[in-house]
């Protein structure tokens, strides 16, 4: 047996070796172990696999400190969790993402995950790792997004060395999301009222104190109420304000200083001197000052939580969507309820009304309706018909539901959206990185200043030393500096999320400010990709009625977006007349017999040729007979309903509009002339776009493209800022700045109007908190600041920015946006 | 004033039990969602789901 020098022979029972115990986690050594682990330069004896790994990993950190500076053993390492069914294809198809590459995302839930300080030190243990390409740590979340290699390293691995820091990783799940944030909330609500009353109760007792000194009291009844402060300040430091102290332990730990170190020493010195005086019979008691001071702290911190929750609410909400259960049709037509997770593409399953789709998939009923409200914010169920797409999470309207199960688990629409989401919180933006850097740097000046406070102090007035000093420490804490970017930025992420805009990347916001021009794509984005019947002229003796009839009938099962034009215009089927002898000349139009008349419709030139004659306009079609034209049906591009209000309010913000088109001039123009575009350009080929792109550019303009975010991908990345419409299962690859996940236009001027709120509130955020610190630790070091009214000072500038953030709101999109043309549109068809 | 040494115990003794009642109550999830429960008696209850079954008549 090795390092026998350490053992006194004494086994017990169990036949182990309770002298030998693990230097990593304290536990004892199994007789037959003989594992070592080399840190700090000597060998010592470990219990296990995963304890070697993490303590020489520690060691070969430089961070060995550890384990003399920790008062408590670690969590044995958890080797003994197994990871490896985390590799199995049926589970990792919920929670992972495989992207073309080879490489694969997915997103853990951390337990244990709270500070900077954890964040960095999982950053670096997995980026460690061969094969890990991307590792974003997102603490207020406590979720890491991890991309990696397929080929080089298994997902298990990656959660074992999770676990083996001592983070017990979840991949992420709704359900376990919800536990761990309903524990949180509730601690931190007994905390919050712990520290209030116990607040209340110290100060009424410092009142009577106040007054004691200044009308005279007797030291009996002085330490009497001295005694009682201490009874009601004693839980409010020991329990309430633990998370300061533990957040403290971690960052001296890691040896990142941040605010916690600073909170923590001011808590515990405040006590302290406090319990001192009081034992000692001495001038002054702070007791007050130390519950209002956790007090007020966990009231910041108490609102921050609820503004970070909030944004996390959007996204546990889709996630939950998606139902744990399927119904599954077995090939010999009998009903199996199986896991959402084994199910494959192809299979079939039943979905009752009420309840949400398992996977995405294809219709095969008749039709259905179905409310995709969390998706696209549409609230009025859809009807979908047969062969139509259904999306995981939709909930049936009219059901039951028979559909064949296309796209499964990540794969599947709601997965993407939710990501998308998730990776915009993880990802950090520039000036929350700074401020977290420049707070590290601020606390160890902090110190450094306090020290030089009490020295000062000492040498002047010493009866002053310690009330001045611990101003210092109290009124320069930077919450309020640390707390302003992060909350702004959540709180403009989930406004943005419930006007529909998902923002995949953290500058967006700020590039959305200084754009001064919006570029539209035509096609597909300032129009719906469908045709509309806008008039019928009547050119021979039929009615109105009856040539959309005929029409109908010629165009009854064609394809083309005239033909479902038409089909649209005149309501229900029942009307729809029979026809024979369809016959379909491509590019021309239809020819067909309906009660015995030969009609063609279509070009005019193919339908008057029956008759003879012909017209020459691009948009309107002929509806003949033998004897010449019936009607003359115009049709023209649908526009998005809420197109022309968005531009005007693109203008109204002082933007210029532009629209690129790839379509004929005349198309280009009269859509240009609908919505009041004067700077367009016509048969424009991606290429074109791009350089129409960077003349903007180069002539200084900050030029915002919004197109669709599969076809005009390569034209969006041209742009400063690119905003993509539509959800689609694309959506999660596309380069996009912005998602419009409603598929709105009119989000994108709200959306300016966010960004231009944020970052004015961010502005004022950081002018507080630096005009504030750098104001008020001078007037602390002279003395000229109470220890208590530091403490008020100090929260209440984080309560500032804290409120002044959720300033930041949704801004509210009418739905009664209903253009003209439409109405128009509705008038011109005689139904 | 020796009233106060009947009375502030007494008070603690209060606030003890103040806080343990919150604390019951936070337990029993009574804390965990403030907005939702005072909707609830505003809302109509939901038609059964066999009576809508029949009037759609699904095909």
């Amino acid at each position: 047996m090795r390092s026998g020098r350490r053992i006194r022979q004494r086994p017990d029972p169990g036949g182990y070796d309770v002298s030998r115990t693990c230097f990593h986690c304290g536990e004892t050594i199994a007789k037959d172990v003989a594992l070592s682990a080399c840190v700090n330069g000597g060998e010592q004896p470990v219990c296990c696999i995963g304890c070697q790994a993490a303590a020489e990993w520690i060691g070969t950190l430089g961070l060995g400190d550890y384990y003399r500076l920790r008062n408590t053993t670690a969590e044995r390492a958890v080797e003994a969790a197994d990871y490896s069914a985390w590799d199995r294809p049926q589970l990792q198809r919920l929670y992972v993402r495989n992207a073309a590459d080879g490489s694969a995302e997915v997103c853990v839930l951390v337990e244990g995950l709270r500070c900077a300080a954890c964040s960095w030190l999982i950053d670096r243990a997995l980026r460690d790792l061969p094969g890990v390409r991307t590792v974003e740590v997102n603490p207020g979340a406590r979720r890491v997004r991890i991309v990696w290699a397929r080929s080089d390293i298994a997902l298990s691995e990656i959660l074992h060395r999770l676990a083996q820091l001592g983070y017990v990783p979840h991949p992420r799940n709704a359900q376990a999301l919800d536990a761990l944030d309903q524990r949180e909330a509730r601690a931190a609500l007994k905390r919050l009222v712990v520290a209030g009353l116990g607040m209340m109760q110290a100060m009424m007792y410092a009142v009577t104190l106040y007054a004691g000194a200044f009308e005279g009291i007797d030291p009996a009844t002085r330490d009497f109420f001295r005694w009682i402060g201490l009874l009601v300040t004693t839980p409010v430091v020991v329990y309430a304000a633990q998370p300061f102290f533990i957040g403290a332990w971690r960052e001296l730990r890691t040896r990142a200083l941040g605010m916690d170190t600073t909170i923590a020493l001011a808590i515990a010195l405040i006590y302290l001197a406090s319990l001192y005086e009081t034992v000692v019979g001495g001038a002054q008691v702070y007791f007050d000052s130390a519950s209002m001071f956790v007090f007020l702290l966990l009231g910041g911190r108490y609102l921050e939580m609820r503004a970070r929750r909030r944004a996390a609410d959007v996204v546990d909400a889709l996630a939950r969507l998606q139902p744990v259960l399927a119904q599954r049709r077995r090939a010999d037509g009998a009903l199996e309820t199986i896991g959402v997770h084994e199910l494959e593409a192809g299979d079939i399953v039943i979905v009752a009304e009420g309840a949400a789709m398992p996977a995405d998939g294809m219709l095969l009923g008749m039709a259905c309706e179905v409310d995709e409200s969390l998706l696209t914010g549409e609230s009025v169920p859809r009807a979908r018909y047969r062969g139509e797409a259904l999306i995981a999470g939709s909930v049936v309207r009219s059901g039951p539901v028979e559909m064949r199960v296309a796209h499964i688990g990540a794969d599947t629409v709601l997965s993407s959206i939710v990501r998308l989401i998730e990776r915009a919180q993880i990802q950090r933006p520039h000036a929350a990185v700074l401020g977290d850097r420049f707070a590290a740097r601020f606390v160890a000046g902090v110190l450094v200043l306090t020290a030089l406070t009490a020295a000062a102090w000492l040498y002047v007035d010493p009866s002053r030393a310690f009330a001045a000093s611990l101003a210092v420490l109290v009124v320069a804490c930077p919450c309020a500096f640390a707390l302003s970017v992060p909350v702004a930025y959540l709180r403009a992420a989930s406004a943005l999320a419930r006007i529909g805009v998902l923002m995949p990347k953290a500058e967006a916001l700020e590039k959305l400010t200084r754009i001064d021009r919006v570029v539209f794509d035509k096609t597909g984005t300032l129009t719906r990709d469908r045709l509309e019947l806008v008039g019928v002229e009547i050119a021979g003796k039929r009615s109105v009625n009856e040539c959309l009839r005929i029409a109908a009938a010629l165009e009854y099962g064609n394809a083309h977006p005239f033909a479902a034009a038409i089909r649209e215009a005149v309501p229900g089927e029942r009307s729809i007349l029979k026809a024979e002898a369809l016959r379909t000349f491509a590019g021309a139009g239809i020819e067909g017999r309906i009660a015995g008349h030969r009609y063609r419709i279509g070009r005019a030139d193919f339908a008057l040729a029956l008759s003879g004659g012909t017209t020459d306009d691009d948009n309107v079609i002929v509806l003949a007979d033998e004897h010449g034209a019936l009607a003359h049906l115009r049709v023209r591009e649908t526009l998005r309903e809420e197109a022309a209000t968005a531009i005007v309010a693109l203008r109204a913000q002082g933007l210029a509009v532009a629209m690129l088109s790839g379509d004929s001039d005349a198309r280009a123009l009269a859509i240009a002339v609908r919505l009041n575009i004067t700077d367009f350009r016509s048969r424009a080929k991606p290429e074109a776009k791009l350089r129409a792109l960077e003349q903007w550019r180069r002539l200084g303009s900050v030029v915002a493209m919004v197109g669709d975010g599969v076809n005009d991908a390569p034209v969006l990345a041209g742009a400063d800022v690119a905003i993509a419409l539509g959800g689609g299962t694309q959506l999660a690859q596309s380069s996009a700045d912005l998602v419009l996940a409603s598929d709105r236009l009119d989000a994108i001027p709200a959306a300016r109007e966010l960004a231009l709120t944020t970052l004015r509130v961010l502005r004022q955020n950081l002018y507080w908190a630096v005009a504030y610190n750098f104001a008020s630790i001078p007037l602390a070091a002279f003395g000229l600041v109470p220890p208590w009214l530091a403490a008020i000072g100090m929260s209440v500038s984080s309560l500032f920015v804290v409120l002044n953030s959720l300033r930041i709101a949704p801004p509210h999109i009418s739905t009664e946006q209903v253009s003209a043309t439409a109405t128009v549109a509705a008038e011109a068809v005689p139904a | 004033m020796n009233i106060i040494l009947v009375l502030i115990p007494l008070s603690l003794i209060l606030l003890a039990a103040g806080i343990w009642a919150f604390f019951w109550g936070v337990n029993h999830a009574q804390f965990d969602d403030l907005d939702t429960p005072a909707l609830i008696p505003l809302a109509d209850d939901p038609p059964p789901i066999a009576a809508r079954n029949e009037d759609d008549a699904a095909p």
